[in-house]
């Protein structure tokens, strides 16, 4: 492993003489180390299984991947092959970096593909990135604690407790709790933790990050009564001291509270700590549905590239179902095509993990939404969560935001897309 | 004999008071060591009380890990290479120009030295997205000139030589330009054995800057090849649960060759105040 | 080597720094100043377009940096000061012929050796809220219990305090060793002829040692200024800026438009508008304290 990056920091990533061969300089994200493992053996198996095709793999740290990302970008010195983080490909797309990968992609493993993978996918209209995971999100609960809360536990996405409801759960389980805190938000994860986990309350409520048809505005969609009365619930929770702020990250582990609203990558570890007493959950429903989070990892082809087909290959061999589950083995995710999932033993039918398939092929998500302007629409939610989370006026924060927003689309020119290459 | 006494008591308690500052000073810096001793879950949970400081069942299995999981001697090896040739370029370069415009008197010297310190209120992060374009359009990027060549001139550095040279006394380069020694030759056999005070505390100073550099390396390379050691350390910094164990281990490893160059200088610091003509 | 002309060498001694800093610092300056005339953003194909005051319009009316200015003007008043008196203290203390002296500076001077990214996660850790955190059960312990737990980077009133203690922690230990070289090089003629004509311990500070240390202390309190004015590292890795911008700095909400919001011309405005106050006191402060000059 240490060989293979090693190898990956030498070269910058320009195509080798020797002929016949094609060389592919990839990128991908530093995550747990299991993942890193699993990439690092699917680029060797790679390598190993055909002769015209070596791919060189390097790894960037996670935390700033996105700006080190960008500022290569800008440099021009991006690889052939880039891992991006979902609801960013947009971005990257309208800047001219990535091409299309529609032409070079099989149907077969197209039709395949889970809906929210072609979606996170898409912009104006073209495939420029897959994913060979999604992610799931849910609540975690302690089903002991629960039942002793008199709640009825809901199986399904229809099920879903009410918001209202949610708030007599929370008060219930919190008599029960030594310090009142029930409630584990992952406050103390980084920053697109806040959007991705929390604008699906948005949604859920009726709102949204910004409007859908043409991607100009957020007013009226961010900061209309519904979306306001969902925050300022979530507000409640944290004011009334239900919120653990996990700085050690294990108030669910340690049984401080009965709930966690987190992602696939906790399962191992809740798993391991309460075995039989866990239970999936989906998130509350503030009135228009139960929604959720959705979107991850993307692979995606620079501009930079020479050889898209040879591109494309690699990534349809990280797309076959054996390849997909040694990865989501690793790291718990959600298989992104139907055949991997059939074979996957927590994401088949029956298996603990099924909700997240329910909500990702069911329609229970909405994607972040995919246009060059996220980045800003990003940190203007986390701002202004961060603001309700000080006890901000809700109105007022989501207003702002949408001044951010708004703003910045319009110095933007509307981000309107780039001619289609 | 109540003098005395009164003075005895004046020194036990700067002595003790000395000592709780010490402690408190200290405290931080113990408790990243302790840690980096102890298991992951440990480190959080044991850090209310005075457990923070003591590893009971110490182990070096986060050192162990750190070495596992990221090449610490390549970025060890990035962050000396580059650091070093910072900080020894900088010496020449800055203490001829701090000189210059100490003891020399040139045209446009005083409106120079003006714009010297007006440069030195510009912080990095001002001007990393501006240098950032330039390096790139000069081809600089992933390499180890892109971290090393714009920083070895420095204002900081300049205003400190200066301010040293202004001290000395008149009397040595006049000893000199009586022997016929022109300008370079003062400056290399007077000015410079007489100097070692300010070339440790530049040294120093250059050293500890340059090596916690995150943000400008992060801009300008990617992969391992001549990325430094606080790039490495962001390899940990993942998804939550942070290993702070790991973390606070790769800490210690960071700052131990600091401390060794520290204490070296420090000799020369010491010993360099008691032997030059300051005093005089 | 034969005497070059005195006029020549100034120019030859200085031209090399003096090149690295037009090229590398002064150069990329002057373009940050015009890029926030601009509309610039990272990576956008759009063209580049002069947009005149108006940055400098939208950032005056942005709550968020009108409360970083004045966190920096609030920070710089409390902590220059402060951390000055710390320094000249620990020095007057530990310049006494006493044992262990050595020893007491190197450890005093520990905190300096650790790089700003280190410290920061290091403190957070120290000001964890509940009463278990470090700080917590430390105040309660000090104060007999009466100290209520406090999760003090996210309290309003607190967050800037508890950075302001993470600096001053860090910078007593750098100014201290400066000012003890100070305190090193004062003769030590001066003293005894002090004492001989009778003054006590608290004249021979205030009518030689001070004096004496005058250059070295207008010296550090410059670069204590500057560099208090600069303050990233630890708004960044400890608050991010909050509770409502109430820990928020200049640099950090420059370094978020540019890098966050991919807004480079906003960033560039704020700091043109930063270096631009920063001149000023600087330059008010060396007027106040005009530097002793020998010069041929």
């Amino acid at each position: 492993m240490l060989c293979a990056l090693l190898l990956g920091g030498c070269s910058p990533g320009d195509d080798d003489k020797t002929p016949g061969v094609t060389r592919l300089s990839v990128w991908a994200h530093a995550g747990q180390a299991a993942e890193r493992a699993v990439l690092t053996e699917q680029a060797a198996r790679f390598n190993a299984g055909q002769s015209g095709i070596e791919v060189d793999l390097t790894f960037l740290p996670e935390r700033d991947y996105n700006a080190q990302v960008q500022a290569a970008a800008i440099a021009g010195e991006l690889p052939d092959v880039l891992e991006l983080d979902g609801p960013y490909l947009a971005n990257y797309a309208w800047q001219g970096h990535l091409q299309p990968l529609d032409t070079w992609l099989s149907a077969d493993i197209r039709d395949d593909l889970l809906p929210s993978i072609l979606a996170q996918g898409t912009y104006n209209g073209r495939l420029f990135g897959v994913g060979t995971f999604d992610s799931g999100l849910a609540l975690y609960g302690r089903r002991s604690l629960l039942e002793a809360a008199d709640a009825a536990i809901p199986q399904d996405p229809e099920d879903a407790w009410m918001a209202a409801g949610f708030d007599a759960l929370l008060r219930r389980l919190a008599s029960n709790d030594p310090d009142g805190a029930v409630l584990d938000l992952k406050l103390n994860y980084p920053d697109e933790w806040f959007t991705y986990a929390f604008s699906p309350v948005l949604q859920s409520a009726g709102g949204d990050l910004i409007e859908r048809e043409n991607f100009q505005t957020a007013r009226g969609v961010l900061n209309c009564p519904n979306a306001i009365a969902a925050m300022g619930r979530m507000q409640g929770w944290l004011q009334d001291g239900r919120v653990d702020p996990n700085l050690d990250d294990a108030a669910f582990v340690s049984g401080r509270v009965a709930l966690s609203w987190a992602g696939h990558w906790e399962y191992r570890r809740y798993a391991e700590a309460f075995g039989d007493d866990l239970v999936l959950l989906p998130l509350p429903d503030f009135g228009h549905g139960a929604y959720t989070g959705q979107g991850s990892w993307v692979w995606g082809v620079t501009t930079h590239c020479a050889a898209p087909a040879a591109a494309v290959r690699f990534i349809e061999f990280l797309l076959k179902p054996d390849e997909i589950l040694a990865m989501t083995a690793a790291n718990g995710a959600v298989p992104a095509t139907g055949s991997a999932i059939a074979r996957s033993p927590l994401y088949r039918e029956g298996g603990p993990l099924r909700l997240f398939v329910t909500q990702l092929a069911g329609g229970y998500v909405v994607p972040r939404p995919q246009t060059p302007a996220y980045p800003v629409i990003s940190a203007a939610f986390r701002q202004a969560f961060a603001d309700i989370r000080d006890g901000a006026a809700v109105e007022e924060a989501l207003d702002r935001a949408v001044q951010l927003i708004d703003r910045d689309i319009s110095d933007n020119q509307g981000y309107a897309p780039a001619p289609a290459p | 004999m109540n003098g005395r006494v009164q003075h005895a008591v004046a020194r036990l308690l700067g002595y003790i008071g000395l000592l709780i500052v010490l402690a408190l000073v200290l405290a931080p810096i113990a408790f990243m060591v302790a840690g980096s001793l102890k298991p992951d879950a440990r480190v959080l949970v044991e850090a209310g009380g005075l457990a923070a400081f003591l590893p009971a069942g110490a182990s070096l299995d986060n050192y162990r890990d750190v070495f596992a999981r990221v090449a610490f001697p390549r970025y060890l090896f990035n962050s000396l290479f580059i650091s070093a040739l910072i900080v020894i370029g900088g010496l020449v370069v800055n203490s001829l120009a701090g000189y210059a415009f100490a003891r020399l008197a040139w045209r446009g010297r005083d409106v120079l030295f003006s714009l010297v310190l007006v440069v030195m209120i510009v912080p990095l992060e001002a001007i990393a997205v501006p240098l950032f374009y330039q390096v790139t359009l000069f081809g600089w990027r992933d390499t180890y000139l892109v971290q090393i060549l714009p920083f070895v001139a420095n204002a900081f550095s300049i205003y400190l030589f200066y301010t040293f040279f202004l001290g000395l006394p008149r009397e040595l380069e006049e000893a000199a330009r009586l022997d016929g020694a022109g300008v370079l030759r003062t400056f290399l056999m007077i000015i410079l054995p007489n100097s070692r005070p300010v070339f440790a505390t530049v040294a120093i100073l250059t050293f500890l800057t340059q090596w916690g550099a995150f943000m400008w390396p992060l801009l300008v390379t990617s992969g391992e090849a001549v990325r430094p050691l606080p790039l490495a350390i962001a390899t940990f910094y993942t998804l939550p649960p942070l290993q702070w164990g790991d973390i606070f281990a790769f800490g210690v490893m960071m700052v131990a060759p600091i401390l060794v160059v520290f204490l070296v200088f420090q000799r020369w610091f010491v010993r360099g105040v008691a032997t030059t003509g300051i005093k005089g | 080597m034969s005497a070059a002309t005195p006029r020549c060498a100034g120019w030859l001694l200085a031209t090399p720094a003096l090149l690295g800093l037009l090229v590398f610092v002064a150069l990329p300056f002057v373009l940050a100043v015009v890029l926030a005339f601009t509309n610039l953003r990272l990576g956008s194909p759009l063209p580049l377009e002069f947009v005149g005051l108006e940055q400098f319009r939208r950032i005056f009316t942005d709550p968020a940096f009108t409360r970083a200015l004045l966190n920096n003007a609030l920070f710089v008043l409390v902590v220059v000061p402060l951390q000055t008196l710390l320094a000249l203290a620990l020095a007057l203390l530990l310049q006494r012929r006493m044992r262990g002296r050595v020893v007491f500076r190197t450890l005093f001077f520990l905190p300096v050796v650790f790089p700003l990214s280190l410290i920061a996660v290091v403190w957070v850790l120290i000001y964890a809220p509940g009463p278990e955190g470090m700080m917590n059960s430390f105040l309660a312990l000090v104060s007999g219990g009466a100290w209520d737990a406090r999760d003090f980077l996210r309290d309003p009133w607190l967050a800037l305090p508890a950075i302001m203690l993470t600096s001053l922690w860090q910078g007593a230990g750098f100014q201290m060793v400066i000012l003890l070289a100070g305190l090193q090089a004062i003769p030590g003629e001066l003293y005894e002829a002090a004492a001989i004509d009778g003054a006590g311990r608290l004249q021979r500070l205030w009518y030689v040692t001070l004096p004496q240390l005058r250059n070295t202390l207008i010296f550090t309190v410059l670069v204590t200024t500057i560099l208090a004015f600069r303050l990233f590292d630890q708004v960044q890795i400890m608050t991010r800026g909050g509770p409502r911008h109430a820990s928020t700095t200049v640099m950090f909400e420059a370094v978020q438009a540019a890098f966050t919001r991919q807004q480079v011309a906003s960033g560039a405005a704020m700091t043109v508008v930063l270096f631009t106050v920063v001149l000023l006191i600087t330059g008010l402060q060396r007027r106040v304290a005009r530097q002793v000059r020998e010069v041929a």
